[in-house]
Protein backbone atom coordinates (compact mmCIF):
# COMPACT_ATOMS: atom_id res chain seq x y z
CA UNK A 1 0.00 0.00 0.00
CA UNK A 2 1.47 3.33 -1.03
CA UNK A 3 1.04 6.57 0.88
CA UNK A 4 0.20 9.87 -0.85
CA UNK A 5 -0.43 13.38 0.46
CA UNK A 6 -4.14 14.24 0.79
CA UNK A 7 -4.98 16.64 -2.04
CA UNK A 8 -7.44 19.46 -2.05
CA UNK A 9 -9.52 18.92 -5.16
CA UNK A 10 -12.85 19.78 -6.71
CA UNK A 11 -15.70 17.90 -5.08
CA UNK A 12 -18.21 16.67 -7.64
CA UNK A 13 -20.90 16.55 -4.95
CA UNK A 14 -20.39 20.20 -4.05
CA UNK A 15 -20.28 21.25 -7.70
CA UNK A 16 -23.56 19.45 -8.39
CA UNK A 17 -25.19 21.05 -5.34
CA UNK A 18 -24.01 24.47 -6.51
CA UNK A 19 -25.53 23.75 -9.93
CA UNK A 20 -28.91 22.77 -8.46
CA UNK A 21 -29.02 25.89 -6.28
CA UNK A 22 -27.88 27.95 -9.26
CA UNK A 23 -30.84 26.61 -11.22
CA UNK A 24 -33.21 27.81 -8.50
CA UNK A 25 -31.46 31.18 -8.45
CA UNK A 26 -31.91 31.38 -12.23
CA UNK A 27 -35.61 30.66 -11.82
CA UNK A 28 -36.10 33.46 -9.31
CA UNK A 29 -34.06 35.93 -11.40
CA UNK A 30 -36.06 34.98 -14.50
CA UNK A 31 -39.35 35.55 -12.68
CA UNK A 32 -38.08 38.87 -11.43
CA UNK A 33 -36.75 40.14 -14.75
CA UNK A 34 -39.57 38.92 -16.99
CA UNK A 35 -42.46 39.94 -14.75
CA UNK A 36 -43.72 36.35 -14.55
CA UNK A 37 -43.81 36.61 -10.75
CA UNK A 38 -47.50 37.48 -10.93
CA UNK A 39 -48.35 34.22 -12.63
CA UNK A 40 -47.58 32.54 -9.31
CA UNK A 41 -47.67 35.09 -6.49
CA UNK A 42 -49.79 38.06 -5.50
CA UNK A 43 -48.46 41.59 -5.28
CA UNK A 44 -48.51 41.08 -1.50
CA UNK A 45 -45.90 38.30 -1.64
CA UNK A 46 -43.95 39.30 -4.77
CA UNK A 47 -41.08 40.39 -2.51
CA UNK A 48 -40.28 36.71 -1.95
CA UNK A 49 -38.87 36.42 -5.47
CA UNK A 50 -35.93 38.82 -5.00
CA UNK A 51 -35.31 37.28 -1.57
CA UNK A 52 -35.16 33.82 -3.16
CA UNK A 53 -32.96 35.11 -5.98
CA UNK A 54 -30.43 36.61 -3.59
CA UNK A 55 -30.24 33.71 -1.12
CA UNK A 56 -30.08 30.99 -3.77
CA UNK A 57 -27.47 32.98 -5.73
CA UNK A 58 -25.40 33.44 -2.58
CA UNK A 59 -25.78 29.76 -1.72
CA UNK A 60 -24.76 28.63 -5.22
CA UNK A 61 -21.85 31.03 -5.44
CA UNK A 62 -20.65 30.26 -1.92
CA UNK A 63 -20.84 26.53 -2.57
CA UNK A 64 -18.94 26.98 -5.82
CA UNK A 65 -16.19 29.00 -4.15
CA UNK A 66 -15.84 26.38 -1.41
CA UNK A 67 -16.18 23.40 -3.72
CA UNK A 68 -12.59 22.27 -3.27
CA UNK A 69 -12.36 19.73 -0.53
CA UNK A 70 -9.67 17.69 1.15
CA UNK A 71 -12.05 14.82 1.74
CA UNK A 72 -13.47 12.57 -0.90
CA UNK A 73 -17.00 13.79 -1.68
CA UNK A 74 -18.09 12.02 -4.83
CA UNK A 75 -21.50 12.51 -6.36
CA UNK A 76 -23.11 9.14 -5.79
CA UNK A 77 -26.02 7.82 -7.81
CA UNK A 78 -28.68 8.57 -5.18
CA UNK A 79 -27.50 12.14 -4.64
CA UNK A 80 -27.36 12.76 -8.38
CA UNK A 81 -30.99 11.72 -8.86
CA UNK A 82 -32.06 13.66 -5.77
CA UNK A 83 -30.45 16.86 -7.06
CA UNK A 84 -32.11 16.18 -10.41
CA UNK A 85 -35.49 15.93 -8.68
CA UNK A 86 -34.86 19.21 -6.89
CA UNK A 87 -34.03 20.86 -10.22
CA UNK A 88 -37.05 19.38 -12.01
CA UNK A 89 -39.59 22.05 -10.88
CA UNK A 90 -37.21 24.73 -12.18
CA UNK A 91 -37.06 23.04 -15.58
CA UNK A 92 -40.85 22.75 -15.70
CA UNK A 93 -41.54 26.37 -14.76
CA UNK A 94 -38.95 27.74 -17.19
CA UNK A 95 -39.77 25.41 -20.08
CA UNK A 96 -43.54 25.71 -20.02
CA UNK A 97 -45.13 28.71 -21.72
CA UNK A 98 -46.71 31.23 -19.32
CA UNK A 99 -50.18 30.11 -18.26
CA UNK A 100 -52.89 31.11 -15.81
CA UNK A 101 -55.67 29.31 -14.01
CA UNK A 102 -58.75 29.05 -16.21
CA UNK A 103 -62.27 27.70 -16.30
CA UNK A 104 -61.30 24.23 -15.09
CA UNK A 105 -60.23 25.54 -11.70
CA UNK A 106 -63.43 27.50 -11.07
CA UNK A 107 -65.39 24.40 -10.12
CA UNK A 108 -62.64 23.24 -7.76
CA UNK A 109 -62.65 26.51 -5.90
CA UNK A 110 -66.38 26.99 -5.72
CA UNK A 111 -66.43 27.04 -1.92
CA UNK A 112 -65.09 30.51 -1.98
CA UNK A 113 -66.74 31.52 -5.20
CA UNK A 114 -70.19 30.16 -4.42
CA UNK A 115 -70.85 32.05 -1.26
CA UNK A 116 -67.73 33.87 -0.30
CA UNK A 117 -64.54 34.91 -1.97
CA UNK A 118 -61.13 35.84 -0.76
CA UNK A 119 -61.75 39.52 -0.37
CA UNK A 120 -61.35 41.30 2.91
CA UNK A 121 -64.08 43.49 4.34
CA UNK A 122 -63.98 46.80 2.51
CA UNK A 123 -66.11 49.76 1.62
CA UNK A 124 -67.58 49.63 -1.87
CA UNK A 125 -67.46 53.36 -2.32
CA UNK A 126 -64.73 54.03 -4.93
CA UNK A 127 -64.67 53.20 -8.64
CA UNK A 128 -66.17 49.72 -8.95
CA UNK A 129 -63.92 46.78 -9.73
CA UNK A 130 -63.81 43.01 -9.44
CA UNK A 131 -62.60 43.04 -5.84
CA UNK A 132 -65.67 45.12 -4.93
CA UNK A 133 -67.83 42.47 -6.57
CA UNK A 134 -66.07 39.78 -4.54
CA UNK A 135 -66.41 41.76 -1.33
CA UNK A 136 -70.12 42.24 -2.01
CA UNK A 137 -70.58 38.51 -2.53
CA UNK A 138 -68.77 37.86 0.75
CA UNK A 139 -70.05 40.51 3.12
CA UNK A 140 -73.65 41.74 3.57
CA UNK A 141 -72.48 45.27 4.40
CA UNK A 142 -70.52 45.49 1.13
CA UNK A 143 -73.49 44.05 -0.78
CA UNK A 144 -75.77 46.72 0.68
CA UNK A 145 -73.34 49.39 -0.51
CA UNK A 146 -73.23 47.85 -3.98
CA UNK A 147 -77.03 47.65 -4.08
CA UNK A 148 -77.08 51.38 -3.43
CA UNK A 149 -75.06 51.83 -6.60
CA UNK A 150 -77.26 49.69 -8.84
CA UNK A 151 -77.37 51.01 -12.38
CA UNK A 152 -73.90 52.54 -12.27
CA UNK A 153 -71.48 51.85 -15.09
CA UNK A 154 -68.72 49.31 -14.48
CA UNK A 155 -65.85 48.05 -16.64
CA UNK A 156 -64.48 44.61 -15.83
CA UNK A 157 -61.65 42.58 -17.36
CA UNK A 158 -61.87 38.83 -16.98
CA UNK A 159 -62.15 35.52 -18.75
CA UNK A 160 -65.30 33.89 -20.01
CA UNK A 161 -66.83 30.95 -18.19
CA UNK A 162 -70.06 29.43 -19.41
CA UNK A 163 -72.60 27.39 -17.48
CA UNK A 164 -74.69 24.79 -19.26
CA UNK A 165 -77.61 25.60 -16.97
CA UNK A 166 -77.66 29.27 -18.02
CA UNK A 167 -77.67 29.32 -21.84
CA UNK A 168 -78.52 33.04 -22.08
CA UNK A 169 -75.64 34.53 -20.15
CA UNK A 170 -71.92 34.23 -19.69
CA UNK A 171 -69.95 34.46 -16.49
CA UNK A 172 -67.03 36.84 -16.36
CA UNK A 173 -64.49 35.40 -13.95
CA UNK A 174 -61.42 36.65 -12.19
CA UNK A 175 -59.28 34.93 -9.56
CA UNK A 176 -58.37 36.77 -6.41
CA UNK A 177 -55.05 35.70 -4.89
CA UNK A 178 -53.94 36.79 -1.46
CA UNK A 179 -50.61 34.99 -1.29
CA UNK A 180 -49.94 32.47 -4.04
CA UNK A 181 -52.10 30.83 -6.68
CA UNK A 182 -52.76 27.93 -4.32
CA UNK A 183 -55.12 30.18 -2.36
CA UNK A 184 -56.88 31.59 -5.44
CA UNK A 185 -60.54 32.30 -4.93
CA UNK A 186 -63.16 33.19 -7.49
CA UNK A 187 -65.08 36.40 -8.22
CA UNK A 188 -67.75 36.18 -10.89
CA UNK A 189 -70.36 38.40 -12.45
CA UNK A 190 -73.17 37.33 -14.74
CA UNK A 191 -73.16 39.18 -18.05
CA UNK A 192 -76.54 39.47 -19.72
CA UNK A 193 -77.38 40.95 -23.10
CA UNK A 194 -74.73 39.06 -25.06
CA UNK A 195 -74.89 36.01 -27.31
CA UNK A 196 -72.95 33.33 -25.37
CA UNK A 197 -72.15 31.30 -28.47
CA UNK A 198 -69.92 34.13 -29.69
CA UNK A 199 -67.56 33.72 -26.76
CA UNK A 200 -65.34 30.81 -25.86
CA UNK A 201 -64.39 29.55 -22.43
CA UNK A 202 -61.15 31.10 -21.14
CA UNK A 203 -61.31 33.97 -23.65
CA UNK A 204 -60.20 37.23 -22.00
CA UNK A 205 -62.55 40.16 -22.57
CA UNK A 206 -63.21 43.64 -21.25
CA UNK A 207 -66.88 44.35 -20.63
CA UNK A 208 -68.54 47.67 -19.88
CA UNK A 209 -72.13 47.68 -18.67
CA UNK A 210 -74.53 48.59 -15.90
CA UNK A 211 -74.19 46.74 -12.62
CA UNK A 212 -77.22 45.22 -10.86
CA UNK A 213 -76.68 43.23 -7.65
CA UNK A 214 -79.41 40.72 -6.87
CA UNK A 215 -79.31 38.57 -3.75
CA UNK A 216 -75.78 37.10 -3.78
CA UNK A 217 -75.28 37.48 -7.52
CA UNK A 218 -74.01 40.48 -9.42
CA UNK A 219 -75.35 41.03 -12.93
CA UNK A 220 -73.93 43.33 -15.59
CA UNK A 221 -76.20 44.44 -18.42
CA UNK A 222 -73.91 44.82 -21.44
CA UNK A 223 -74.25 45.66 -25.12
CA UNK A 224 -72.35 43.51 -27.64
CA UNK A 225 -70.33 46.50 -28.85
CA UNK A 226 -69.14 47.19 -25.29
CA UNK A 227 -67.17 43.95 -25.25
CA UNK A 228 -63.59 43.83 -26.50
CA UNK A 229 -61.15 40.96 -26.65
CA UNK A 230 -58.02 41.60 -24.59
CA UNK A 231 -54.76 39.73 -24.04
CA UNK A 232 -54.11 38.03 -20.71
CA UNK A 233 -53.12 40.88 -18.36
CA UNK A 234 -49.63 41.11 -16.89
CA UNK A 235 -51.23 40.61 -13.49
CA UNK A 236 -53.96 38.05 -14.21
CA UNK A 237 -54.84 37.63 -10.55
CA UNK A 238 -56.21 40.37 -8.36
CA UNK A 239 -55.11 41.06 -4.81
CA UNK A 240 -57.67 42.34 -2.31
CA UNK B 1 5.40 19.07 -4.71
CA UNK B 2 3.45 20.86 -7.42
CA UNK B 3 -0.02 20.05 -6.15
CA UNK B 4 -1.60 21.75 -3.15
CA UNK B 5 -1.67 19.65 -0.02
CA UNK B 6 -3.16 20.04 3.41
CA UNK B 7 -0.72 19.88 6.32
CA UNK B 8 1.44 16.85 5.85
CA UNK B 9 -1.29 14.35 6.45
CA UNK B 10 -0.64 10.97 4.93
CA UNK B 11 -3.49 8.72 3.95
CA UNK B 12 -3.62 5.46 2.06
CA UNK B 13 -4.02 5.91 -1.68
CA UNK B 14 -7.54 4.86 -2.68
CA UNK B 15 -7.98 2.12 -5.19
CA UNK B 16 -9.10 3.45 -8.56
CA UNK B 17 -12.87 3.19 -8.94
CA UNK B 18 -14.88 3.41 -12.15
CA UNK B 19 -16.29 6.92 -12.56
CA UNK B 20 -20.04 7.13 -11.80
CA UNK B 21 -21.75 8.78 -14.74
CA UNK B 22 -25.24 8.92 -13.24
CA UNK B 23 -25.15 12.69 -13.49
CA UNK B 24 -25.12 12.37 -17.29
CA UNK B 25 -28.38 10.41 -17.15
CA UNK B 26 -29.88 12.97 -14.76
CA UNK B 27 -28.91 15.82 -17.04
CA UNK B 28 -30.32 13.95 -20.02
CA UNK B 29 -33.60 13.35 -18.19
CA UNK B 30 -33.92 17.05 -17.33
CA UNK B 31 -33.27 18.05 -20.94
CA UNK B 32 -35.84 15.50 -22.10
CA UNK B 33 -38.42 16.94 -19.69
CA UNK B 34 -37.70 20.46 -20.94
CA UNK B 35 -38.10 19.39 -24.56
CA UNK B 36 -41.30 17.49 -23.79
CA UNK B 37 -42.69 20.55 -22.01
CA UNK B 38 -42.00 22.69 -25.08
CA UNK B 39 -43.21 20.21 -27.68
CA UNK B 40 -46.16 18.43 -26.05
CA UNK B 41 -47.87 21.58 -24.69
CA UNK B 42 -49.11 20.02 -21.43
CA UNK B 43 -50.74 23.37 -20.61
CA UNK B 44 -53.46 22.54 -23.10
CA UNK B 45 -54.71 19.82 -20.78
CA UNK B 46 -56.79 21.78 -18.27
CA UNK B 47 -56.19 19.65 -15.17
CA UNK B 48 -52.48 19.35 -15.88
CA UNK B 49 -52.17 23.10 -16.36
CA UNK B 50 -53.96 23.64 -13.05
CA UNK B 51 -51.72 21.13 -11.29
CA UNK B 52 -48.49 22.59 -12.67
CA UNK B 53 -49.44 26.18 -11.85
CA UNK B 54 -50.46 25.37 -8.26
CA UNK B 55 -47.38 23.15 -7.78
CA UNK B 56 -45.10 25.89 -9.10
CA UNK B 57 -46.73 28.61 -7.03
CA UNK B 58 -46.47 26.60 -3.79
CA UNK B 59 -42.77 26.05 -4.38
CA UNK B 60 -42.01 29.60 -5.53
CA UNK B 61 -43.64 30.88 -2.39
CA UNK B 62 -42.21 28.35 0.05
CA UNK B 63 -38.63 27.98 -1.20
CA UNK B 64 -37.49 31.48 -0.16
CA UNK B 65 -38.83 30.80 3.33
CA UNK B 66 -36.94 27.50 3.45
CA UNK B 67 -33.85 29.40 2.28
CA UNK B 68 -34.24 31.95 5.09
CA UNK B 69 -34.65 29.08 7.54
CA UNK B 70 -31.55 27.33 6.18
CA UNK B 71 -29.62 30.58 6.42
CA UNK B 72 -30.61 31.00 10.08
CA UNK B 73 -29.82 27.35 10.70
CA UNK B 74 -26.33 27.65 9.19
CA UNK B 75 -25.62 30.80 11.21
CA UNK B 76 -26.64 29.00 14.40
CA UNK B 77 -24.46 26.01 13.55
CA UNK B 78 -21.34 27.99 12.72
CA UNK B 79 -21.53 31.03 14.99
CA UNK B 80 -23.50 30.03 18.11
CA UNK B 81 -21.58 27.82 20.54
CA UNK B 82 -23.27 24.61 21.61
CA UNK B 83 -22.80 25.58 25.25
CA UNK B 84 -25.47 28.27 24.82
CA UNK B 85 -28.09 25.65 24.09
CA UNK B 86 -26.77 23.28 26.74
CA UNK B 87 -27.46 25.99 29.33
CA UNK B 88 -30.99 26.43 28.04
CA UNK B 89 -31.54 22.68 28.02
CA UNK B 90 -30.73 22.52 31.72
CA UNK B 91 -33.68 24.77 32.60
CA UNK B 92 -36.88 23.14 33.92
CA UNK B 93 -39.25 22.15 31.15
CA UNK B 94 -42.00 24.36 32.56
CA UNK B 95 -39.74 27.33 31.82
CA UNK B 96 -38.15 26.05 28.62
CA UNK B 97 -41.30 25.37 26.64
CA UNK B 98 -43.09 28.71 27.10
CA UNK B 99 -39.76 30.48 26.48
CA UNK B 100 -39.25 28.50 23.27
CA UNK B 101 -42.78 29.35 22.12
CA UNK B 102 -42.24 33.04 22.87
CA UNK B 103 -38.95 32.95 20.93
CA UNK B 104 -41.12 32.59 17.85
CA UNK B 105 -41.97 36.27 18.23
CA UNK B 106 -38.47 37.05 17.00
CA UNK B 107 -38.52 34.76 13.97
CA UNK B 108 -40.80 36.16 11.27
CA UNK B 109 -40.92 33.31 8.76
CA UNK B 110 -43.60 30.79 7.93
CA UNK B 111 -43.72 27.12 8.83
CA UNK B 112 -41.36 25.94 6.07
CA UNK B 113 -38.57 28.11 7.49
CA UNK B 114 -38.99 27.03 11.09
CA UNK B 115 -38.40 23.31 10.41
CA UNK B 116 -34.68 23.55 9.50
CA UNK B 117 -34.08 25.92 12.42
CA UNK B 118 -35.72 23.55 14.91
CA UNK B 119 -33.75 20.64 13.52
CA UNK B 120 -30.54 22.61 13.96
CA UNK B 121 -31.46 23.72 17.49
CA UNK B 122 -32.07 20.11 18.53
CA UNK B 123 -28.76 19.02 17.02
CA UNK B 124 -26.91 21.82 18.79
CA UNK B 125 -28.12 20.72 22.20
CA UNK B 126 -31.44 22.44 22.85
CA UNK B 127 -33.92 19.93 24.22
CA UNK B 128 -35.96 18.46 21.34
CA UNK B 129 -39.18 19.32 23.19
CA UNK B 130 -38.22 23.00 23.22
CA UNK B 131 -37.06 22.89 19.59
CA UNK B 132 -40.38 21.40 18.48
CA UNK B 133 -42.33 23.91 20.59
CA UNK B 134 -40.44 26.70 18.85
CA UNK B 135 -41.01 25.12 15.44
CA UNK B 136 -44.77 24.91 15.91
CA UNK B 137 -45.25 28.27 17.63
CA UNK B 138 -43.04 30.48 15.45
CA UNK B 139 -45.23 30.37 12.31
CA UNK B 140 -48.24 31.51 14.36
CA UNK B 141 -46.96 33.94 16.97
CA UNK B 142 -44.47 35.92 14.87
CA UNK B 143 -45.25 39.61 14.28
CA UNK B 144 -45.84 39.28 10.54
CA UNK B 145 -48.53 36.66 11.08
CA UNK B 146 -50.15 38.65 13.88
CA UNK B 147 -50.22 41.70 11.60
CA UNK B 148 -51.64 39.78 8.64
CA UNK B 149 -54.37 38.29 10.84
CA UNK B 150 -55.19 41.78 12.10
CA UNK B 151 -55.45 43.15 8.56
CA UNK B 152 -57.59 40.25 7.35
CA UNK B 153 -60.14 40.69 10.15
CA UNK B 154 -59.99 44.47 10.47
CA UNK B 155 -63.47 45.93 10.67
CA UNK B 156 -65.13 42.78 11.96
CA UNK B 157 -66.61 42.14 15.39
CA UNK B 158 -64.46 39.05 15.75
CA UNK B 159 -61.16 40.92 15.18
CA UNK B 160 -59.68 40.50 18.66
CA UNK B 161 -61.03 36.98 19.08
CA UNK B 162 -59.19 36.00 15.93
CA UNK B 163 -55.93 37.83 16.61
CA UNK B 164 -55.76 37.01 20.33
CA UNK B 165 -57.25 33.54 19.96
CA UNK B 166 -54.78 32.56 17.27
CA UNK B 167 -51.84 33.72 19.36
CA UNK B 168 -52.96 32.11 22.62
CA UNK B 169 -54.22 28.83 21.16
CA UNK B 170 -51.14 28.59 18.93
CA UNK B 171 -48.86 28.95 21.96
CA UNK B 172 -50.94 26.48 23.95
CA UNK B 173 -50.92 23.82 21.24
CA UNK B 174 -47.17 24.18 20.63
CA UNK B 175 -46.40 23.86 24.35
CA UNK B 176 -48.65 20.81 24.65
CA UNK B 177 -46.84 19.05 21.80
CA UNK B 178 -43.50 19.92 23.43
CA UNK B 179 -44.77 18.54 26.72
CA UNK B 180 -45.86 15.26 25.13
CA UNK B 181 -42.47 14.89 23.45
CA UNK B 182 -40.99 15.32 26.91
CA UNK B 183 -37.48 14.17 27.57
CA UNK B 184 -36.75 12.46 24.26
CA UNK B 185 -33.17 12.91 23.10
CA UNK B 186 -32.20 14.26 19.65
CA UNK B 187 -31.18 10.77 18.53
CA UNK B 188 -34.65 9.49 19.37
CA UNK B 189 -36.51 12.34 17.71
CA UNK B 190 -34.50 13.14 14.60
CA UNK B 191 -34.35 10.66 11.77
CA UNK B 192 -31.14 8.69 11.33
CA UNK B 193 -30.27 10.58 8.18
CA UNK B 194 -31.08 13.88 9.82
CA UNK B 195 -28.74 13.13 12.69
CA UNK B 196 -25.79 11.74 10.83
CA UNK B 197 -26.05 13.22 7.37
CA UNK B 198 -23.37 15.84 7.87
CA UNK B 199 -19.64 15.10 7.95
CA UNK B 200 -17.45 16.16 10.79
CA UNK B 201 -16.20 19.34 9.13
CA UNK B 202 -14.63 21.20 12.03
CA UNK B 203 -11.24 21.16 10.29
CA UNK B 204 -12.63 23.16 7.39
CA UNK B 205 -12.58 26.96 7.17
CA UNK B 206 -15.60 28.66 8.70
CA UNK B 207 -16.88 29.90 5.30
CA UNK B 208 -16.78 26.41 3.89
CA UNK B 209 -18.63 25.04 6.93
CA UNK B 210 -21.22 27.78 6.66
CA UNK B 211 -21.98 26.99 3.02
CA UNK B 212 -21.92 23.27 3.69
CA UNK B 213 -24.66 23.67 6.27
CA UNK B 214 -26.63 26.23 4.26
CA UNK B 215 -26.70 24.14 1.11
CA UNK B 216 -27.09 20.90 3.03
CA UNK B 217 -30.21 22.16 4.80
CA UNK B 218 -31.60 23.65 1.60
CA UNK B 219 -31.22 20.42 -0.34
CA UNK B 220 -32.47 18.33 2.57
CA UNK B 221 -35.65 20.37 3.04
CA UNK B 222 -36.28 21.03 -0.66
CA UNK B 223 -36.80 17.39 -1.57
CA UNK B 224 -39.53 16.91 1.04
CA UNK B 225 -41.10 20.25 0.23
CA UNK B 226 -41.36 19.26 -3.43
CA UNK B 227 -43.12 16.01 -2.53
CA UNK B 228 -45.54 17.82 -0.20
CA UNK B 229 -46.26 20.55 -2.75
CA UNK B 230 -46.96 17.97 -5.44
CA UNK B 231 -49.45 16.13 -3.23
CA UNK B 232 -51.14 19.40 -2.21
CA UNK B 233 -51.37 20.55 -5.84
CA UNK B 234 -52.81 17.22 -6.93
CA UNK B 235 -55.51 17.36 -4.26
CA UNK B 236 -56.33 20.98 -5.09
CA UNK B 237 -56.65 19.97 -8.73
CA UNK B 238 -59.05 17.09 -8.25
CA UNK B 239 -60.93 17.69 -5.00
CA UNK B 240 -63.44 20.57 -5.02
CA UNK B 241 -63.17 22.64 -1.88
CA UNK B 242 -66.96 23.00 -1.85
CA UNK B 243 -67.16 19.68 -0.03
CA UNK B 244 -66.64 21.46 3.29
CA UNK B 245 -69.53 23.90 2.76
CA UNK B 246 -72.14 21.35 3.78
CA UNK B 247 -70.96 21.20 7.38
CA UNK B 248 -70.56 24.94 7.94
CA UNK B 249 -73.36 25.10 10.50
CA UNK B 250 -72.58 21.91 12.43
CA UNK B 251 -70.85 22.42 15.80
CA UNK B 252 -67.92 20.00 15.87
CA UNK B 253 -67.86 18.95 12.24
CA UNK B 254 -67.35 22.54 11.09
CA UNK B 255 -64.14 22.68 13.14
CA UNK B 256 -62.91 19.37 11.80
CA UNK B 257 -63.83 20.36 8.24
CA UNK B 258 -61.82 23.57 8.44
CA UNK B 259 -58.85 21.73 9.95
CA UNK B 260 -59.03 19.21 7.12
CA UNK B 261 -59.18 21.99 4.56
CA UNK B 262 -56.16 23.70 6.13
CA UNK B 263 -54.31 20.38 5.92
CA UNK B 264 -55.16 19.95 2.23
CA UNK B 265 -54.58 23.52 1.06
CA UNK B 266 -51.11 23.79 2.69
CA UNK B 267 -51.19 27.58 2.75
CA UNK B 268 -48.49 29.84 4.12
CA UNK B 269 -49.18 31.09 7.65
CA UNK B 270 -48.34 34.63 6.65
CA UNK B 271 -51.37 34.90 4.40
CA UNK B 272 -53.77 32.16 5.39
CA UNK B 273 -55.82 34.62 7.48
CA UNK B 274 -57.08 36.23 4.27
CA UNK B 275 -58.34 32.89 3.06
CA UNK B 276 -59.85 31.98 6.43
CA UNK B 277 -61.62 35.34 6.55
CA UNK B 278 -63.34 34.55 3.26
CA UNK B 279 -65.14 31.56 4.79
CA UNK B 280 -67.98 33.72 5.99
CA UNK B 281 -70.34 30.76 6.25
CA UNK B 282 -68.15 29.40 9.06
CA UNK B 283 -68.02 31.01 12.49
CA UNK B 284 -64.93 32.47 14.22
CA UNK B 285 -64.21 29.20 16.02
CA UNK B 286 -63.98 27.20 12.78
CA UNK B 287 -61.85 29.90 11.20
CA UNK B 288 -59.56 29.81 14.25
CA UNK B 289 -59.26 26.04 13.90
CA UNK B 290 -58.11 26.63 10.31
CA UNK B 291 -55.58 29.27 11.39
CA UNK B 292 -54.06 27.27 14.25
CA UNK B 293 -54.06 23.81 12.68
CA UNK B 294 -52.78 24.73 9.18
CA UNK B 295 -49.38 26.20 10.15
CA UNK B 296 -48.65 23.12 12.29
CA UNK B 297 -49.98 20.26 10.19
CA UNK B 298 -50.46 20.27 6.44
CA UNK B 299 -49.44 18.17 3.46
CA UNK B 300 -46.14 19.86 2.70
CA UNK B 301 -45.23 19.97 6.40
CA UNK B 302 -46.15 16.29 6.70
CA UNK B 303 -43.52 15.49 4.08
CA UNK B 304 -40.96 17.72 5.84
CA UNK B 305 -41.70 16.14 9.24
CA UNK B 306 -41.41 12.61 7.84
CA UNK B 307 -38.04 13.46 6.34
CA UNK B 308 -36.72 15.23 9.42
CA UNK B 309 -38.14 13.38 12.41
CA UNK B 310 -38.34 9.78 13.50
CA UNK B 311 -41.23 7.46 12.87
CA UNK B 312 -44.14 8.35 15.09
CA UNK B 313 -43.38 12.06 15.34
CA UNK B 314 -45.92 12.97 12.70
CA UNK B 315 -48.53 10.86 14.48
CA UNK B 316 -47.79 12.56 17.80
CA UNK B 317 -48.04 16.02 16.26
CA UNK B 318 -51.27 15.24 14.39
CA UNK B 319 -52.97 13.71 17.43
CA UNK B 320 -51.94 16.38 19.94
CA UNK B 321 -52.46 19.35 17.61
CA UNK B 322 -55.89 18.05 16.55
CA UNK B 323 -57.03 17.33 20.12
CA UNK B 324 -55.88 20.59 21.68
CA UNK B 325 -57.03 22.74 18.76
CA UNK B 326 -60.42 21.04 18.80
CA UNK B 327 -60.94 21.52 22.53
CA UNK B 328 -59.75 25.13 22.49
CA UNK B 329 -61.83 26.14 19.48
CA UNK B 330 -64.85 24.29 20.86
CA UNK B 331 -64.57 26.52 23.89
CA UNK B 332 -64.45 29.55 21.56
CA UNK B 333 -67.48 28.15 19.75
CA UNK B 334 -69.43 27.92 23.00
CA UNK B 335 -68.53 31.48 23.92
CA UNK B 336 -68.55 33.16 20.50
CA UNK B 337 -70.45 30.84 18.19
Amino acid sequence: MSLVARRVRWSSGRLATATALGAWAALFWTLLLTGRTYLYLSSRTAWLVPVGAVIFSAGALGRLLTARSAGDEPLDRRSAWMLGAITLPVVLVLALPPATLGTYSVSKRSTFGGSAIGATARDVTGPLDFVDVGAAQSFPSAMRQLEGRAGESITLDGFVTKEASEPNEILLTRYIVTCCVADATVAQVRIVGLEPSQYADDEWVSVTGLVYPFQRDVFVQAEPDSVTQIPVPDQPYLTP
Amino acid sequence: MATRTQAHEQVPAPAAEPRDLTWVWVLGALVAVALAARVAHPNQVAWLRNLLIVFGSLLIEAMPFVAVGALASALIEVFVPASTFAKMASLPRAVQLPAAAMAGLAFPVCECGSVPVARRLARKGLSPAAAVTFMLAAPIVNPVVIASTFVAYRGRDSLWVMVGGRFVIGMLVAICVGWVIGARRPGELLRGAAVGDEPDDHDEPRASRFFSHLTGDLVFMARFLIVGALIAATIQTFVPSSIVDRVAGLPVLSLLAMMTLAFLLSLCSESDAFVAASFTSFGPSAQLAFLVFGPMVDLKLGALYMGTYSKGFLRTVVVVVTAVTLVATLWIQVVWG
